[in-house]
């Protein structure tokens, strides 16, 4: 395990009386790739800018290789940004714009060319040297905007949703390329996102927020398997929430029938939420089922269908690569690893059932979740 | 219709330039008056060039226009940012103030200044206050409103990450004003402070009322010749001046110009991203 390289202690902030991050304690260590994850407006930009120097908290206290750096100006600091929309600078061409960092530091023109030159090949920008920057597509803007940031060296790298603007399959390539430098420089990321599936590709670890406090902390593993609560549940992939009463240690009921799990270290009788993901329901024929329903919705998804089933009004999500007829009876058994248990929380009953699910509704969530620029318009003018 | 519409623009640019064309042309002849061209001659210029009173008043608009137009960038540059810092509806309150001088007859903000200076000083107990500073000061008033206004909007165009990206990258926050954040709004700098400095040169109205007789411009002076004939020397001196600000915007179109592609073409690169694959 790597040492400690930025730890963030108790950090809350206040936008004019309004909170947006409360006791945010994170520990991030040396060449980890750490993720941000959670819906717009829960306060990934404005952590990640306490770590750059951009923002002071209200309170708490950010340390960099062990010293407190909380009221450190982003010059002082080791560490260097991607901002959301590059933040390229117009009046300069690729190779100034690259070289820009060092040139601050007064190095020595040959070194600066060097260097500048072995990281515009790192990223695949070679001969784009002498072009004016509004030239290039996004894809290649973001590439200048990595060179830029990378050719200093720094500790840690943050990045606020470096692929937000491009398409899908620039996208893959990038977080491919992306995952590759980080891994050959051996440098720390915090990478911002809302793109869960971007976050568990990528992340060495996942930080799960929302209403501005952590939700959970986990490798990508854990917090797709063992989800905190009803909101990481929601957020990470599908799930069915349903609630249920825990009876003893591995034994749970819901649905009026007791099943088998492997959690435990609950009370007795508590009152918990129990997720359990569509790809781990098995379909089976009606008279064998602990589960009945009807089938009220079937998609094709390629690989496989994802059914909506009506069980005496709560609606389940079932993923299987059997075809089953619009409104057929049919059944389904849960094995105990299929099961996991969380506590009860804030977020218990907001999630989990597919009563409400369209397959627009849901784009309609995505897209309006992408949509940053104008919120940000919104503020600034307040500042 | 084509052809008409040729026929008009033609007509337009005749009765535009056809004052100034017979200037130049006066300012060229040997003749005395306008209705009679004899022949060809420079002396009108070397008479204009041997004043040495009508140079020293041309020297003084220069400088009043040259130092007026400076200070009206800085402070106007520098009010635009403070500007950018208020909330939206402030922002907005404060532009509609702002561009109020530059309807307000000229003849309002003339007397007003002069009221203000005479008052100012009364309370100081200084005789003469008008001269050189108050002259000064008036123009550098009625020309900040050319410099904010095309000062903001460059402004407004900036990413307010591009600043930050120069801190991120080692500068402090005076470095990365001039290092990024000055070469982005220069263009409208030196537009809004050239359009200020041909306001200046020009004026007569404003200057006539808050001159002394210790500091005169050329336009205040000049007025008062239209009473006599004219001496046909003046001629060279409005070609020449006419020439200057002629000179003068071609500059500033060229400026404008430059910046205007570039911003073009940054447009289109933005609307490509989802687009193009590298
Ligand atoms: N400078 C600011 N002034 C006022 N409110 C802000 C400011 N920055 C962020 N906020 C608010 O803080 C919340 C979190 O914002 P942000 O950190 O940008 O979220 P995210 O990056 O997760 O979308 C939002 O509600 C936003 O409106
Ligand atoms: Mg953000």
């Amino acid at each position: 395990m790597e040492k400690e390289l930025i730890r963030l202690a108790d950090i809350a902030m206040q936008f004019d009386g309004e909170e947006v991050l409360r006791s945010i304690n994170l520990t991030v260590r040396d060449k980890e790739f750490v993720t941000l994850l959670g819906p717009s407006g829960c306060g990934k930009t404005t952590t990640l800018r306490i770590i750059g120097g951009f923002e002071t908290p209200t309170s708490g206290e950010v340390y960099f290789d062990g010293e407190c750096i909380t009221n450190l100006p982003p010059y002082k600091r080791k560490v260097n940004t991607i901002f959301q929309r590059y933040a390229l600078f117009p009046h300069l061409n690729v190779f100034e714009n690259v070289a820009f960092g060092l040139r601050i530091q007064k190095l020595p023109e040959e070194e600066i060319r060097s260097r500048v030159l072995e990281m515009l090949a790192l990223v695949n920008l070679k001969g784009y040297e002498r072009r004016s920057t509004d030239a290039l597509s996004g894809g290649q803007q973001q590439r200048v905007a990595i060179a830029r940031a990378l050719v200093c060296r720094p500790r840690l790298l943050l990045l606020d949703e470096p692929l937000g603007a491009l398409d899908l399959r620039l996208r893959k390539d990038m977080q491919a390329e992306l995952k590759r430098i980080q891994q050959q420089l051996g440098i720390t990321f915090v990478y911002v996102t809302h793109d869960q599936e971007e976050a568990l590709a990528m992340s060495d670890t996942v930080v799960v927020m929302d209403k501005g406090r952590i939700q959970q902390i986990g490798t990508p593993e854990d917090i797709y398997n063992e989800p905190q609560n009803a909101f990481v549940a929601d957020f990470i992939g599908e799930s069915n929430i349903i609630d249920g009463i825990m009876h003893e240690d591995r034994l749970v009921e819901f649905c009026g029938r007791k099943f088998a799990c492997l959690d435990g270290g609950f009370e007795k009788r508590e009152n918990v939420d129990v997720v359990i993901r569509p790809e781990d329901i098995d379909i089976i024929p009606y008279q064998n089922g602990h589960i009945k329903g009807t089938v009220t919705s079937v998609t094709f998804k390629g690989v496989h269908y994802e059914f909506i089933i009506d069980v005496d009004g709560f609606k389940w999500m079932v993923q299987s690569t059997d075809y089953r007829e619009l409104g057929s009876e049919v059944a389904f058994i849960i094995e105990p690893d299929a099961i996991h248990i969380m506590k009860k929380s804030e977020y218990s009953g907001m999630f989990g059932d597919y009563s409400t699910y369209s397959e627009a509704y849901d784009r309609d969530i995505r897209e309006f979740d992408g949509e940053e620029p104008q919120e940000e318009k919104q503020y600034e003018a307040e500042e | 219709m084509k052809r008409f519409n040729r026929i008009f623009t033609v007509a337009v640019f005749i009765f535009l330039y056809a004052p100034i064309l017979l200037l130049v042309a006066a300012s060229f002849s040997s003749g005395t008056s306008l209705s009679n061209f004899e022949g060809f001659t420079l002396s009108r210029y070397s008479e204009l060039f041997s004043d040495k009173n009508m140079l020293g008043l041309l020297l003084n608009s220069l400088i009043v226009a040259l130092i007026s137009s400076v200070v009206a960038s800085v402070f106007g540059t520098v009010s635009c940012f403070g500007i950018r810092r208020l909330g939206r509806r402030a922002q907005k309150t404060v532009m509609t103030v702002t561009n109020i001088p530059m309807t307000n007859p000229e003849i309002v903000t003339g007397i007003s200044l002069a009221l203000l200076f005479v008052f100012i000083g009364q309370m100081l107990k200084l005789k003469d206050v008008m001269g050189f500073w108050t002259l000064l000061i008036a123009h550098i008033t009625f020309n900040l409103p050319y410099v904010i206004l095309s000062v903001m909007p460059k402004l407004n165009q900036l990413d307010r990450h591009v600043g930050e990206a120069a801190l991120d990258l080692g500068c402090t926050p005076i470095k990365a004003f001039f290092k990024v954040t000055l070469p982005e709004i220069l263009p409208g700098i030196i537009s809004g402070g050239l359009m200020a400095f041909t306001m200046s040169l020009d004026d007569f109205v404003i200057s006539y009322f808050v001159y002394g007789p210790a500091f005169t411009t050329l336009p205040v002076e000049i007025y008062t010749y239209t009473k006599k004939p004219l001496p046909p020397k003046l001629y060279a001196l409005f070609t020449v001046l006419f020439l200057a600000i002629l000179l003068v915007m071609i500059v500033m179109n060229i400026v404008q110009a430059r910046d205007d592609n570039r911003s073009r073409r940054n447009k289109n690169a933005k609307g490509e991203i989802t687009l193009t694959r590298i």
